[in-house]
């Protein structure tokens, strides 16, 4: 107290009403609680502010860097390898190796899905889990994802509809999955979306995979919804019988992680990419409404 | 607490309010890039995968 007293006689600078405030022992140590108490509130503040603009801001530049460090590695292929064209999904964690696209949510939503879902991984980008399946091939192509911060790629999944595409890219294909109806339009989709030529072969799954709906909310602790037949750690189709699914999890709801917000997705066509033509994309990009 | 700080900065009042704003620039960078990103793996909202 006694260095307030002299700072406040010597310098003269800031003096409260009535002159002495600087003084007064009690009205210090209030002063210093509220002047706390607000200094805490501010903190706090610029935390949500770092949270939902800061880390996007980071994030952004990672991901950049994500998807020139991929299109570079797509680039320089070995001859050998460009003969084969095999995809190589086996890369170390943290590195590119596909990109997705969800034209629903405009022609630049674009991302370049990593390896692993470790935090470092998620902070530049969707990650796919490790142990899940490959783009394109049987079994289920798992990709967590952001949903507030971070570049926020999975931010509006929640807002996906049965039948949109989800575009994903890798180094010799493109591959398009489908939101698979929703549970409630499980009953009527051959009268309703599933009539749209657009949907075709998105309709309910049958057999093990007929209860997998294209959105779900699950605890944090339900991993079965990454399985090969989600929500179904008993089965295992046979080789042949086996759907090609991609599966989209995020923290839900929004700014909480009490619970996870699980997509699925059906495979329904894909392409081989034209050596000829590098610049060609499917149609189903430009299905931006 | 502020005004105590603001009376023990030196020079005059124009040296005094950038020396002030240096200071909150340097708490604020602070939070940003050591504080936020080590608190925030510890809070509950923002883990995305299941288990």
């Amino acid at each position: 107290m006694s260095t307030v007293e002299h700072s406040g006689a010597g310098s003269g600078g800031l003096v409260g009403p009535g002159g002495d405030s600087g003084r007064d022992p009690v009205r210090t140590v209030v002063r210093g609680i509220g002047e706390l108490l607000i200094t805490a509130g501010l903190v706090v503040l610029l935390f949500v502010v770092y949270e939902v603009y800061v880390t996007d801001i980071m994030s952004a530049a990672k991901q950049r860097d994500a998807t020139a460090e991929l299109d570079q590695q797509w680039q320089q292929s070995t001859p050998e390898a460009e003969r084969q064209r095999t995809e190589n999904y086996n890369r170390p964690e943290g590195q590119g190796i596909a990109k997705m696209y969800i034209p629903a949510f405009g022609a630049d939503y674009a991302f370049t899905i990593l390896q692993g879902t470790t935090e470092e991984t998620l902070e530049v980008g969707p990650g796919r889990y490790t142990d899940s399946g490959e783009p394109g091939a049987p079994g289920n192509f798992a990709v967590a994802g952001h949903r507030v911060g971070k570049g926020a790629p999975f931010n509006d999944i929640d807002l996906l509809e049965s039948c949109d595409a989800i575009v994903v890219e890798t180094q010799y294909s493109w591959f398009v999955y489908r939101v698979l109806p929703k549970r409630d339009e499980v009953a009527s989709w051959a009268t309703t979306k599933g009539a749209d030529p657009r949907c075709a072969g998105t309709g309910p799954l049958g057999g093990e995979y007929s209860g997998v709906v294209g959105q779900q909310i699950v605890a944090p602790s339900d991993g079965s919804v990454i399985l090969p037949v989600p929500g179904r750690a008993d089965v295992r189709p046979d080789k042949g019988q086996e759907a090609a699914l991609m599966t989209l999890t995020t923290c839900h709801p929004r700014f909480s992680d009490r619970e996870r917000l699980i997509v699925h997705a059906v495979m329904v066509k894909q392409w081989a990419k034209n050596p000829d033509q590098p610049g060609e994309t499917p149609p189903e990009l430009k299905e931006t409404s | 607490m502020y005004g105590w700080i603001w009376r023990h900065l030196p020079g005059p009042l124009a040296v005094r309010a950038i020396t002030a704003f240096v200071l909150v620039a340097g708490v604020v960078a602070l939070l940003m890039f050591v504080v936020f990103p080590w608190v925030e793996p510890m809070l509950p909202f923002n883990q995305v995968t299941t288990e």
